[in-house]
């Protein structure tokens, strides 16, 4: 396996002239979850759609697992598993049916079908037309798919949206198993807390820039924040959370003055 | 190949769910219907009014069935952000294409023998049926004009960004083509010299499917001589042995040039990004 699963040098993406992303550079090893984080319009979306090959960077170089998308792009999308924030369901296919779609186009054998929807609690409702589900169903289905060749890079733009908290709990487990059994894992979230509980590293990203970057705890030490709402607030100057944020901090001083 | 097939069976599995394929599946089986109706006198052979009647409807309805079902798929892949995803993925651009085109072809194909086979049977049974050549005839037009349609229906939605743009431009081609293309014509031919007008004419017919699909049926049923001189060459030709033969390699020029032409803007976004 590659010591370096993703290899993002300088890339900029221009929209009718205007740069969204300028001169971004991230480095993700096997293993490892990153988290964007930002706000909308940040550039989150753009830079995880870039890595999986839908949109092409004006200038810089994308590689995963040493493979450039101009090159072989046929090898290149084989490392990739990518769940889509914006997707909505063929009518007329069950779950089952368009996860057998996706598998054929995998290469994934039939058999590990069952298997992946019985991984996000699908396997009863796998025989219902998969366009009647909830939002958070379908994410299920959506994050399924993602996994079910066992790529390398898993990368998932805002997968926690519509997910009730119980589903939120169980991401996460998955998550992390993908991460210990050496997958590389990418997403993008506005909810901060999930990205707290679950990357090593976290980006977070304004105006197509990373203004911030590093663990958790690199993140509250570099701003002393209280916790990652207040940081957040503090870094995109957010008035009444960061005057909350500064008001805390100066209470905690006080008490241990 | 795999992948291609992949496609070409969600897309005959969707096509056959899809509400939208059995309302126009109703509506030619009806429409096929009201023409026998028509000609509840005795049985249908060769060229007559009702068969030529017939051939004009169909070159109504089928074109403009054929290039609503064709774009809003394409467009509809785009809009629903399926293409985006499947751009992930190891499929090849022809393969998803290619496929697509394939299944809604079976899915046509479905729709236009329902359409013809419950007119038939109930035509037979009524005894005012047709006879079976030209039935066999009518059935291969429709077919081939359905095709063509698809083709051109594939290169609208690789232009068009949504269903509403595509519906635009569905209806624009289908007027050029179908309404506008005779009076047109006649307006462009009647301001060339003499001497112009009968290659021009063999020339644009060529352009048009609709047009070189039905006086294709018309010369096949028979009807070469209501066409008028202006067409001689064209009716020397498809008349030959050889003519059904020049038929097909003319559709199979536009199903693959437009079709090629599909593939290929549909590549370009992909590369673009």
């Amino acid at each position: 396996m590659d010591k370096v699963t993703v290899q993002v040098a300088n890339i900029r993406k221009l929209f009718k002239g205007e740069a969204v992303i300028h001169d971004v550079s991230l480095q993700a090893e096997p293993g490892q979850i990153i988290a964007l984080c930002g706000g909308n319009g940040a550039g989150k979306s753009t830079i995880l759609r870039m890595i999986a090959g839908i949109l092409r960077p004006d200038k810089g170089e994308i590689r995963v697992c040493g493979l450039r998308w101009q090159e072989d792009r046929r090898r290149y999308a084989r490392q990739i598993g990518y769940m889509p924030d914006d997707y909505r369901f063929s009518a007329g296919l069950t779950a089952r049916e368009t996860m057998a779609f996706w598998a054929g186009l995998k290469d994934v054998p039939r058999s590990h079908i069952d298997e992946a929807l019985a991984s996000v609690g699908l396997e009863e409702t796998g025989s219902k037309p998969v366009a009647s589900f909830s939002k958070g169903m379908r994410q299920r289905v959506l994050f399924a798919q993602a996994l079910l060749a066992r790529p390398p890079l898993i990368i998932m733009d805002e997968p926690t949206n519509g997910l009730d908290p119980y589903w939120m709990e169980s991401f996460i487990r998955l998550v992390r198993q993908a991460g210990a059994s050496g997958q590389t894992v990418l997403f993008s979230t506005h909810q901060l807390q999930v990205a707290e509980a679950l990357a090593d590293r976290i980006l977070f990203l304004r105006d197509g820039m990373i203004e911030l970057e590093g663990s958790s705890a690199e993140i509250r030490r570099q701003l002393g924040a209280g916790g990652f709402q207040d940081a957040f607030a503090s870094l995109f100057g957010i008035p009444a959370a960061a005057e909350s944020s500064r008001a805390g901090r100066e209470q905690g001083e006080d008490d241990e003055g | 190949m795999k992948h291609l097939l992949q496609v070409m069976t969600r897309e005959i599995r969707m096509g056959l769910r899809n509400p939208w394929a059995y309302s126009f599946m109703g509506l030619f089986a009806l429409f096929m219907l009201s023409l026998l109706l028509i000609n509840s006198k005795g049985y249908i052979q060769g060229y007559s009014g009702v068969s030529g009647t017939m051939l004009n409807l169909i070159l109504y309805l089928l074109p403009l069935m054929t290039l609503m079902l064709g774009s809003f798929s394409l467009t509809g892949e785009k809009e629903e952000g399926n293409w985006e995803l499947l751009s992930t993925y190891s499929l090849g651009t022809l393969d998803f294409i290619g496929g697509k085109y394939i299944g809604l072809g079976i899915v046509l194909l479905s729709i236009i023998a329902v359409g013809f086979g419950f007119a038939g049977v109930l035509g037979w049974a009524g005894g005012a049926g047709f006879q079976l050549d030209t039935y066999m005839l009518l059935l291969a037009f429709s077919a081939s004009l359905a095709l063509m349609f698809l083709a051109i229906s594939f290169l609208i939605g690789s232009l068009a960004r949504n269903r509403w743009q595509a519906l635009t431009i569905c209806i624009g081609v289908w007027f050029f083509l179908i309404i506008a293309w005779q009076p047109l014509l006649i307006a462009l031919l009647g301001s060339l010299p003499y001497m112009w007008v009968k290659p021009m004419l063999a020339i644009l017919t060529a352009l048009n499917p609709a047009e070189l699909s039905r006086l294709m049926a018309v010369i096949k049923l028979g009807g070469g001589s209501i066409i008028g001189p202006e067409y001689y060459d064209w009716v020397k030709w498809l008349r030959q042995p050889s003519g059904t033969w020049s038929y097909l390699l003319f559709a199979a020029l536009w199903i693959f040039g437009t079709g090629g032409i599909a593939c290929w803007l549909w590549e370009r976004g992909r590369g673009r990004g």
